[in-house]
């Protein structure tokens, strides 16, 4: 832990010297320890009195495995003083939504059931898998919208996603102003009938007003992972050669679409006051492979190494194994 | 055609002020009416690339994403069965008609 200790000041400097963050998001390759890091960073600003919500859009999510509560669906969950927990359900989302949109088109027309035609389409259209992932960010958005935490802590789906759904918004942006200008140009021509039969302004565009609300959404969802006062995300790494490789190349793609980096923070790292003694040789070795990679990642991240957290002795699950992840993390009991 | 109409011989004086009145409207009427026509099937042609653009995937043009064209379904209930037939249809000379 002593190794730790200067590092991982560092990491709880990072808070202090911003107090602007609002998104706290912890990315990285599936396993290496990116909720254990959402719990833990949840619970030590909770401990700064802070009012922190950790929430998960994964359908495998964890958070409810490592707060030892089931809170799946179920809205925040207060799992300690200051700290909330959520886990979303992109399923029974999509679900809701879909009923909306029914109940929506049987309001507009009067109809007692909704067309066939259009009931496959809305069937079809919810078996795309892009409609989970815009289904998550959207539903991100409901969370941060409402506005009643001063930290938002997103226990990201693996960065695949992400980098997806960034991609997926800058597309958006472009197309939605495209049909925007298509949309106002039909306007145009029903206002010039309007005004040729004499008749009275035409009724406001309601598609127009959806487009934009549509738009605002996307940007609001892409807004929250690229803000550069309000979020930090950072990146969890092992010291092995593969997870080395892999994190440069997603930190280069988060980079290219404006995702600020907030820093590094190295977990798994095997004690070297374990060596001495009676050890192993393959203890030796695997302390020996760490020490190789470790060095690399030093050179290679520098001063954006944040915190180096050991290995622990037992998985995290718990609120007294998140407290002792917390105290590696930020060097604070 | 409004060439035609001021042709013709002269009415009876008390007539002609009346007259170019109706010359003016129907002129007014013929102009205004294939503007409008004009514009109308502009627009609906433009309607139906929009529900194109918006609803691809019902004609297996997948193009926005699907979770936010569910948003504007709706409001195109009523113009999805014409649309379709309009853009799977064969071209043939009605078009040009239409």
């Amino acid at each position: 832990m002593a190794a730790t200790s200067t590092r991982a000041v560092s990491l709880a400097e990072t808070f202090r010297q911003h107090p602007e963050r609002r998104y706290v998001m912890f990315g990285g390759k599936g396993g290496l320890g990116k909720t254990t890091f959402s719990a833990a960073t949840g619970h030590w600003l909770a401990s700064q009195g802070h009012k922190v919500l950790v929430f998960s859009v994964d359908p495998q999510a964890s958070l409810s495995d490592i707060f030892q509560r089931d809170i799946f669906g179920k809205g925040p969950v207060k799992i300690t003083e200051n700290l909330w927990a959520q886990e979303i359900d992109a399923d029974q989302h999509i679900k809701e939504y879909q009923d909306e949109i029914r109940q929506k088109i049987l309001d507009m027309y009067g109809m007692e059931s909704v067309p066939e035609e259009i009931e496959d389409y809305i069937a079809a259209a919810s078996a795309e898998p892009a409609m989970e992932e815009s289904a998550i960010f959207d539903s991100v958005v409901d969370i941060v919208n409402q506005g009643d935490y001063d930290y938002y802590i997103y226990d990201l789906v693996p960065l695949g996603h992400a980098l997806y759904y960034l991609s997926m918004a800058k597309v958006y942006d472009e197309w939605i102003t495209r049909i925007t200008k298509l949309r106002e140009e039909m306007r145009e021509h029903q206002e010039m009938v309007a005004r040729i039969r004499r008749e009275k302004e035409v009724e406001e565009d309601q598609i127009l007003a959806e487009l934009r609300f549509i738009r605002d959404r996307i940007n609001t969802a892409s807004g929250i992972l690229t803000d550069r006062q309000r979020t930090a995300f950072f990146f969890v790494l092992v010291p092995e050669e593969m997870i080395l490789v892999d994190t440069k190349k997603a930190a280069g793609l988060f980079e290219a679409f404006n995702v600020p980096i907030a820093g590094y923070i190295v977990n798994r790292v095997i004690p070297e006051d374990l060596l001495g003694e009676d050890v192993p040789p393959y203890l030796v070795n695997r302390i020996e492979m760490q020490r190789k990679y470790l060095s690399r990642i030093r050179d290679d991240f520098g001063d954006q190494i944040l915190a180096e957290v050991h290995e622990m002795e037992r998985d995290v699950t718990g609120m007294d194994m998140i407290e002792k992840v917390a105290a590696r993390m930020y060097g604070e009991a | 055609m409004a060439e035609d109409a001021k042709d013709q011989p002269e009415e009876p004086r008390h007539g002609v002020r009346g007259f170019m009145e109706k010359v003016r409207q129907v002129t007014y009427g013929m102009a205004a009416h294939d503007m409008t026509r004009y514009a109308l099937r502009t627009r609906a042609s433009m309607e139906h690339l929009f529900i194109l653009v918006t609803m691809g995937d019902m004609l297996g043009v997948p193009i926005l994403p699907p979770y936010y064209s569910m948003r504007l379904l709706p409001y195109v209930v009523p113009q999805v069965s014409t649309w379709k037939r309009r853009m799977l249809r064969e071209k043939d000379v009605t078009d040009a008609m239409f």
